[in-house]
């Protein structure tokens, strides 16, 4: 009986310490994204993103990677290979090191930071490609508020959170650094929808996004984002308003679950 | 009235055409309408008052081309990934050089305790599987 007890206690404390109960090591979602003009859509690149186990010495961290890469039809016009990576904790998403090289049409750029939580400061290195060849580094120390994230832990961070418990029209903010500068960012939990996707029908949180003192996205609940209303909370749709028409990001396939 | 329906049609089927041989064939639906719509009100405006309708036809054959690349190319072209083989590489040195990163970071304690208690847990639970078989 005691032993029971034991395991019953063990397991509620787990509960409160481990928040990430969305995603594991070797999930696999794959997204195309397109733009849609008047319901007309032109798929213009495949955005793939993964979770892998990384191991040092010193612990297991979580790599989650993504990656997009246009159609082929598009590569001889305007070609997209970016890599976009997060080494976070596993179970708090926790960012430890961020990394974006990413390459569109002829343009390179290569971004790292270094977090140091117990410093409460981020190493940033930027790499740029040099109008004669070759390339220039740019390092800098930034101070980071606690809890501040990378984009890509951003996004896995939003399934940890637990939607179930919220109400509509519940505020979050999280703090972004992109380009050296932090960026807030304020999620909003609209409502509860049912929509139809390559994975089936799903039921979703539905989630408007927006970008405090930046006009990158436009219009108000306008830039919103679906995740499915189970364990894993997968991120199955996303609309953003552009100038003309929307930029849109579906579901193609989902591997390796957690639940 | 009428001329002003040819400009607008010839304009309308010169730019479907161009966006029915770009990757944007999709595109070209819009233009390619009303390419169709402008040179309709010019055919029937020359019909009543007896005039040539020659550049009307220039139109409607440029928006015929238009309409059947961009028919043709929904139905037969599937989208692909482009060569990714260069980004594989970039991910696989970029995980390498990663680790010898985060080799050199410190990292929270804290975080690595979680871990550990986890994996106590997982164990109580064999524990308890066992004793369900028995």
């Amino acid at each position: 009986m005691f032993k029971y007890f034991l395991i019953l206690s063990l397991f509620v404390s787990s509960i409160g310490f481990s928040q990430n109960s969305a995603f594991k090591a070797g999930e696999k979602l794959s997204f195309t994204a397109s733009y849609n003009m008047s319901g007309v859509l032109t798929e213009l690149a495949q955005v793939n993103m993964e979770t892998s186990e990384v191991k040092t010495s010193k612990a297991t961290l979580l790599r989650l990677k993504c990656t997009a890469a246009t159609y082929s039809k598009w590569d001889s016009f305007f070609k997209i290979r970016d890599l976009y990576e997060s080494y976070v904790s596993p179970t708090s998403v926790k960012p430890y090191l961020y990394k974006r090289d990413i390459y569109e049409g002829g343009y390179s750029k290569f971004v790292q930071y270094n977090y140091s939580h117990s410093k409460g400061t981020v190493k940033s290195l930027i790499r740029k490609k040099k109008k004669g060849g070759g390339t220039y580094d740019q390092n800098k120390t930034l101070n980071m508020s606690s809890g501040t994230k990378d984009i890509v832990s951003t996004i896995y961070y939003l399934r940890t959170l637990n939607l179930s418990s919220y109400a509509p029209g519940k505020n979050i903010s999280l703090t972004v650094l992109f380009d050296n500068k932090p960026t807030e960012i304020v999620v909003t939990y609209l409502s509860k929808e049912t929509i139809n996707t390559n994975i089936g029908s799903k039921s979703c949180y539905k989630l408007a996004i927006s970008v405090k003192n930046s006009n990158v996205l436009k219009g108000t609940n306008d830039n919103l984002l679906w995740l499915t209303a189970d364990e894993n909370k997968i991120p199955v749709f996303a609309k953003f308003k552009v100038a003309v028409g929307n930029g849109e990001l579906k579901i193609k396939s989902a591997t390796g679950l957690k639940s | 009235m009428r001329k002003l329906c040819i400009v607008l049609g010839i304009i309308s089927s010169v730019l479907a055409l161009v966006l029915s041989v770009l990757p944007l064939s999709n595109l070209a639906y819009f233009p390619a309408i009303a390419a169709l719509v402008f040179g309709f009100i010019a055919f029937y405006m020359s019909n009543k008052n007896n005039q040539s309708k020659k550049t009307i036809q220039l139109v409607f054959l440029l928006t015929t081309i238009a309409f059947s690349i961009s028919i043709y190319k929904s139905i037969f072209n599937t989208v692909e990934v482009g060569n990714t083989e260069e980004l594989e590489q970039r991910e696989i040195k970029s995980e390498e050089k990663a680790i010898e990163e985060l080799e050199e970071l410190d990292l929270d304690i804290d975080d690595l305790d979680i871990d550990e208690k986890e994996l106590d847990i997982d164990t109580e639970d064999l524990n308890l599987d066992d004793l369900e078989i028995e």
